[in-house]
């Protein structure tokens, strides 16, 4: 079994669905519909690929750098979704630009939902999920929901942009039962 | 205060489905809800609920959700501890939450919602009535 890690340099193969575009609400229904409908037999595993798609592609309309007014004329984040399909497993990708100061706390928040087990998680959830709903979007809890629902590490990346910004990569590996 | 109906849609915006009656004390939220502005959508049902509490004693409220997102959680929590807080005045309240049994990240967020408001819900397959 691959990690999802190794099997990053390969970004391009074994596509089921990509997307790259401003991730706003219609565009969100239209790839959900994709994902419960037609991704694989198991109901079970496209529902988790769904849940999965539903907090990162919000992530990406709340904090991608790069940001398009909709046909609406609202304000939406920018970025790509990628799902692969394995023998045994997909991995689902998301990535958009940020800047080094805004991803740093991310990345850390990742490394730390990593190392958690389970019920660990599940405690951290609902300290989060008590704050004040003040915060945009929620994104706090997203992360952890995605681990929880993958039973898998979050992986992530970044490269660095010719124009000095960053683009953010975060993958996650989905088992096929 | 007025009874509020919504029709959930899920082609464009995906929001759920709200019925709250004040004459029955029948409540429910129905659906799915993951839609980017949660707040818009769930402060005036946390302010329903607040004031139903503070005028009636009584009330049976239905979760029948198949999803909801992360941010949409939050204001389900924020429901369900006003609903807490009606039971510690007196009320008579009564949770009743539709789960699918083999989803288990609904499963432990029901008994987190549990251990966090310290209500009781009724959790009961989608397919049983």
């Amino acid at each position: 079994m691959e990690s999802a890690v190794t099997e990053k340099h390969r970004m391009v193969d074994n596509i089921a669905i990509s997307y790259t575009g401003i991730f706003d609400t219609e565009i969100l229904s239209v790839l959900a519909k994709e994902i419960e409908g037609t991704l694989s037999p198991d109901d079970k595993v496209n529902k988790k690929v769904f849940k999965i798609f539903i907090e990162l592609a919000q992530n990406i309309a709340f904090y991608s750098l790069e940001r398009e007014a909709n046909a609406e004329g609202n304000d939406t984040g920018v970025g790509t979704m990628i799902i692969r399909n394995f023998d045994d497993h997909y991995v689902f990708s998301t990535g958009n630009k940020t800047t080094m100061e805004n991803i740093i706390p991310v990345m850390e928040k990742c490394d730390n939902i990593n190392s958690m087990s389970r019920e660990k998680l599940r405690e951290y959830r609902r300290l989060q999920r008590n704050m004040p709903a003040g915060e945009k979007g929620g994104g706090n809890i997203g992360l952890i929901q995605v681990a929880l629902t993958a039973s898998n590490p979050l992986e992530y990346s970044l490269i660095k942009c010719p124009d000095g910004t960053y683009f953010y990569i975060v993958s996650v590996r989905i088992d096929k039962e | 205060m007025e009874d509020i109906h919504i029709s959930g849609f899920k082609d464009c915006y995906i929001q759920p489905t709200v019925d709250f009656v004040e004459s029955t004390g029948e409540c429910a939220i129905s659906g799915e809800s993951f839609m980017e502005e949660t707040a818009k959508f769930y402060w005036p049902l946390v302010e329903w609920v607040k004031e139903y509490g503070k005028k009636h004693n009584k009330i049976v409220f239905t979760f029948s959700l198949t999803y909801y997102n992360t941010s949409t959680s939050k204001w389900l929590l924020a429901i369900l501890k006003e609903l807490r807080e009606m039971e510690n005045e007196g009320g008579e309240v009564t949770v009743i939450w539709h789960y699918t049994p083999d989803d288990t990240d609904m499963n432990d967020d029901i008994m987190d919602y549990m251990v966090d408001t310290g209500l009781h819900i009724n959790m009961v397959p989608f397919d049983e009535p």
